[in-house]
């Protein structure tokens, strides 16, 4: 029982700091400036961005990309690691579990800032239309939320329970709360049972779930005509720079944490070793899909294709191509295959270095793609050959990131980031074998 | 009801007007410069159809030629010195308007057969007054299609009404009916022999609805006779194959004509899908059960 | 099933009303509703001149007759409904030939295109492009409508069905419902469409103005998708208000230099307003072909290669603005 309580201890959730609640102040305001320039948008209508007749899309949906991208770090280290018997996840899950839960609660929010009439959001259920890859989204996200929320819920059960009885006599509001949320947890064999095979089923689901969500996400630009977009590569490419982006997000977090909570038994140089080896996997992957989309159409690429590549090699978006290839994948391989370069700090620079690279990896895949369209654009302002957010997308933008940092922050602050009962359990485990 | 619902304009526009004069002369004196009004007035007599009289108003204000809607016209029967006043009508939107005859006996001829009419406009604060008339002599044609070594043809024949005289040395045009414009078959112009007659052979696979053509023989806009036009129809044509897909299942369709398989498959998916997730909530409603 | 018996609900009515039973058939939703907008035009006290511009051709016989006319008319186009406007209009296929050898920009159906659909400068749905695909090939302008797609990529990811492809061939867009995604605007190859970023101007028209030169509010069958909403998607319509009258779209009559044709591909025949001639001939002696065609859009526009010009590529040099829209001029 002592055991619990150390655990407890070091696990349970903590008030914030005064760090944490400067945290959360400065997150508010990034949200309520965004708010405001939201409702600006409007009112005056998507004018106030800086996305015009050819650059029709523009942050809002390489954002929402980069949202739906980060999502699928549950499916890929909870569940994969989970299939694959990696038993150094324990102490990872709940986190990548928390990431992939507001990450795609996010996505769902941000593509309808790109609505010119969110007003008009139920038309998509009232007159939905199987044949667009739109409604395929508006099916899958819902879908995503709904199993990344019974991912971090059924393994959360015996936690809250936990948690119900620690905060007892010191918090019993708190306890009262974490009381309800554990749905009557007794740990009995019954309810494990279901449990254990309601995860076994959810390990699944996620999966192909977490598979359909990226690639349906890859066909918003693959079921059109435009250069770059046309692509068969298109859904590997988007699972495996989603591997990517969640596991370097994932990284980050961590680090973040485990400094923040000391939690550094818990999650040792071990973990960060391994998670550097996942990393660079994903990275390898990234790479030769990479290869795929940009070296292989030099062979075969029509005129108009060309002038695409060249303006993303050497023209006017090659600084932020190659910012999103070299920061955001080239020199994270090159750091992660040294064992140094596998340390907790390193790693957190190179999670940094991957999530902002996929951030404007993103941008590069829907920006340039729109301002190359196969007939001139004539007859227009020349500012609409080109496209940079306005402040008003950059002011959403960040509300919204800055949101999904805060429903991170917030389901960290209430839940135990690491499983209690999973640990003491292996703990045991471990224990029972030492004798 | 209806003359109920008029009449509160009718006054109401009058009493505008009257407020208007009495109170703004000065603004009065400036309208006193006004336009002259363009009467267009064209004859139209389709066999065995409608007789009309084609009626547009135009006038140049600023430089710019622009349409006069909503102007009265007065049409007056004139013969031997006579004047019988036949109706009135308003121009559109457009400036145009058309005055339909019951039948030629509505007008009386002149000693040489030649009906004269007038058309008139009384002017208004904006536009002087103006008139136009129009005189044409009765013409008919009859045209028919006749086949000759399997080669289809159309013939026509005109002729003057009143002396039943043959025509000769008329331009007809021979032409389909087409949505917009027609469309001519045979040669540009087609003159009458001395019997009045043309002979226009009908090209071959011409589409029409069910294959029928409403073809036209028109004497069109000649100086004697107006525009007189006589319409057959011949089973002649090709008939038209709809080549829609609207009541296909494609990719393109409403909901209601989704592909099959763009139903089947992701219906299985999301019900396998949602399925679970249930299935899954309910495992939890059992869990706080137990 | 419920839109189906709707529609034969509404054919039914229309073809009542076409049949001249208009007071027989004066249920009490038909009379409701025109007393309604009848009531609305007497209350704008311009009863007048709006009777007068709903149809064109009326005969004016006696004041109480034209009354029971226009009255007739208001209810048979109240009950135009959104279902008709999809259906389109039976047996015809609508086609445009465009004559490159013809054009010398003279930018005039960019002009009058916009001022019938009320569209101003940069929001244009005509464009004509400078084309030269290799400095060794000629130049030539290029106008560009939408191609009204047989197999139409925009129709296809629509995700609320608010863009549509009609039995006439026509695509068109339902702004009532258009939520803004502009998906249909970037799985256009042609890049025609274009977005009401902001509360269009609508060429200084009013809403006022528009209504009643429409004579209603997008009820009926010819103004599909008019007038332009803030935050939905706009695009060249084939003028369906035109055709209904049987009048050729605003660009074809514009055209000094009658580079366009029209007309309906069941009837073979096309027009530009001048010459009348049969489709499959001038595309057969021409060589017409269709943009893009490897792409199986299948468009409804066809073009006749700018072969033995009329116009020198130069003349169009002096008004081509490649960074300058084409403002609306009263002509």
């Amino acid at each position: 029982m002592k055991n619990y309580d150390v655990l407890l201890k070091d696990l349970a959730p903590r008030k914030f700091g005064k760090r944490g609640t400067i945290w959360v102040i400065f997150l508010s305001i990034i949200i309520v400036i965004g708010l405001f320039a939201y409702i600006d948008q409007i009112i005056k209508g998507q004018v106030v961005t800086n996305m015009r007749d050819y650059a029709l899309w523009g942050i809002y949906i390489s954002n929402f990309v980069f949202f739906v991208a980060t999502s699928f770090v549950g499916s890929v280290t909870v569940a994969v690691l989970r299939l694959t018997n990696n038993s150094w996840r324990t102490p990872l899950v709940r986190i990548a579990e928390i990431i992939s839960l507001s990450a795609i609660v996010m996505a769902g929010l941000t593509i309808m800032i790109d609505m010119g009439r969110p007003d008009r959001l139920l038309n998509l259920f009232l007159h939905a239309r199987l044949q667009s890859p739109i409604t395929w989204d508006v099916i899958i996200i819902p879908t995503s939320i709904a199993l990344s929320f019974l991912l971090l819920y059924f393994p959360l059960l015996p936690d809250l329970a936990l948690l119900k009885k620690h905060f007892k006599s010191a918090k019993p509001k708190y306890s009262k709360w974490y009381g309800k949320l554990a749905l009557n947890w007794s740990g009995s064999k019954a309810q494990k049972l279901i449990q254990e095979k309601s995860i076994k089923i959810i390990a699944v689901m996620i999966i192909p779930v977490g598979i359909l969500l990226q690639t349906i996400d890859a066909w918003l630009f693959s079921t059109t005509y435009r250069i770059g977009w046309d692509s068969t590569n298109m859904g590997a490419y988007f699972i495996s720079g989603a591997f990517v982006a969640g596991v370097g997000a994932l990284i980050t977090m961590v680090y973040i944490l485990r400094k923040v909570r000391s939690l550094e038994n818990y999650i040792t140089e071990y973990h960060f070793d391994k998670m550097g080896k996942y990393l660079v996997l994903a990275c390898f992957t990234y790479l030769y899909f990479n290869i795929n989309e940009y070296l292989i159409p030099i062979f075969t690429a029509p005129v108009e294709e060309d002038i695409h590549l060249n303006a993303l090699i050497s023209g006017e978006y090659a600084p932020i191509f190659w910012f999103a290839q070299i920061v955001g994948l080239l020199l994270p391989i090159l750091i992660l295959l040294f064992k140094k370069g596998r340390k907790p700090f390193p790693m957190f620079i190179v999670g940094l270095m991957v999530v902002v690279g996929s951030w404007w990896k993103r941008y590069v895949i829907v920006t340039p793609t729109l301002l190359h369209p196969f007939l001139p654009i004539e007859g227009v302002p020349e500012s609409w050959h080109h496209y940079f957010p306005s402040i008003h997308e950059w002011l959403i933008t960040f509300a919204t990131l800055a949101m999904c940092l805060l429903l991170i922050t917030l389901l960290v602050r209430y839940l135990p980031i690491i499983p209690i009962q999973r640990t003491a359990d292996e703990q045991e485990l471990l224990n029972i074998d030492k004798n | 009801m209806k003359i109920l619902n008029n009449y509160p304009i009718l006054f109401l526009a009058f009493l505008f007007a009257f407020i208007f004069n009495v109170e703004m002369p000065q603004l009065h004196a400036q309208d006193v410069k006004k336009s002259t009004v363009r009467l267009k007035a064209d004859y139209y007599k389709i066999m065995d159809g409608d007789i009309y009289f084609d009626l547009a108003a135009t006038a140049r204000v600023d430089g710019e030629n622009i349409t006069v809607p909503n102007i009265d016209l007065i049409l007056t029967n004139e013969f031997n010195g006579e004047e019988v006043e036949l109706g009135t009508t308003t121009t559109n939107k457009m400036g145009k308007s058309k005055y339909i005859l019951k039948s030629i006996n509505e007008l009386k001829p002149d000693s040489l057969n030649i009906y004269t009419v007038n058309v008139s406009f009384k002017g208004n604060e904006k536009f002087k007054r103006a008139s136009r008339t129009v005189s044409f002599k009765d013409a008919s044609i009859t045209a028919s299609i006749i086949t000759k070594d399997s080669i289809n043809y159309v013939s026509a024949i005109i002729k003057e009404t009143s002396t039943d005289s043959l025509l000769s040395d008329q331009y007809l045009n021979v032409q389909v009916q087409r949505l917009f414009r027609p469309l001519r078959i045979g040669e540009e112009f087609n003159s009458t022999d001395k019997n009045g007659t043309i002979i226009v052979p009908v090209a071959e696979g011409i589409p029409g609805i069910d294959g029928n053509l409403i073809i036209e023989v028109v004497l069109l806009d000649s100086d004697d006779y107006g525009t007189v036009k006589a319409i057959i129809n011949a089973p002649l044509g090709k008939p038209i194959v709809e080549e829609s897909t609207f009541d296909q299942r494609t990719m393109w369709s409403p909901r209601g004509k989704t592909p099959l398989f763009l139903l089947i498959f992701p219906n299985l998916i999301i019900f396998g899908m949602w399925g679970l997730i249930i299935y899954l909530f309910i495992n939890l409603f059992k869990i706080s059960k137990s | 099933m419920e839109e189906n018996k709707e529609t034969s609900r509404r054919k039914f009515l229309d073809n009542g009303l076409k049949l001249g039973v208009a007071a027989a058939i004066g249920s009490i939703g038909l009379s409701k509703l025109a007393s309604k907008l009848y009531a609305n035009n007497t209350s704008n006290s311009s009863e007048k001149m709006e009777l007068m511009t709903t149809d064109g051709t009326i005969v004016q016989v006696d004041s109480s007759e034209v009354v029971e006319v226009i009255k007739a008319q208001i209810g048979d186009m109240a009950h135009m409904n959104k279902s008709d406007v999809r259906e389109g209009i039976p047996n015809r296929k609508f086609v445009m030939v465009i004559d490159l050898a013809k054009c010398k920009n003279a930018l005039k159906c960019v002009i009058s295109c916009n001022k019938h659909h009320f569209v101003t400068g940069e929001n244009a749905w005509i464009k004509v492009h400078k084309m030269q695909e290799s400095k060794d090939t000629a130049p030539y302008w290029m106008p560009r409508t939408c191609m009204h797609c047989d197999q139409p990529a925009c129709v296809t990811v629509c995700p609320v069905d608010a863009t549509f492809k009609r039995r006439d061939g026509l695509v068109l867009i339902d702004n009532e419902r258009c939520i803004g995604c502009r998906f249909c605007m970037a799985a256009c190859p042609y890049s025609i469409r274009v977005f009401n970023w902001s509360e269009p101007e609508q060429g200084g028209m009013s809403e006022i103005m528009m209504n009643m030169d429409m004579g209603h509010e997008n009820l009926s069958i010819e103004y599909a998708g008019l007038p332009s909403k803030k935050g939905t998607v706009d695009k060249c319509d084939f003028c369906p208000h035109a055709i209904k009258n049987n009048e050729l779209p605003h660009c074809v009559t514009a055209c000094p230099n009658g580079v366009f044709y029209f007309g309906d591909k069941y009837e073979d025949t096309v027009t530009n307003g001048e010459e009348t001639v049969r489709f499959s001939k001038l595309i057969k002696d021409k060589a017409g072909y269709r943009l893009m065609e490897e792409l199986g859009t299948a468009p409804s526009v066809y073009y006749l290669p700018p072969v033995n010009r009329l116009v020198k590529f130069e003349d169009g040099l002096e008004n081509y603005k490649k960074y300058e829209s084409v403002e609306t001029r009263n002509e």
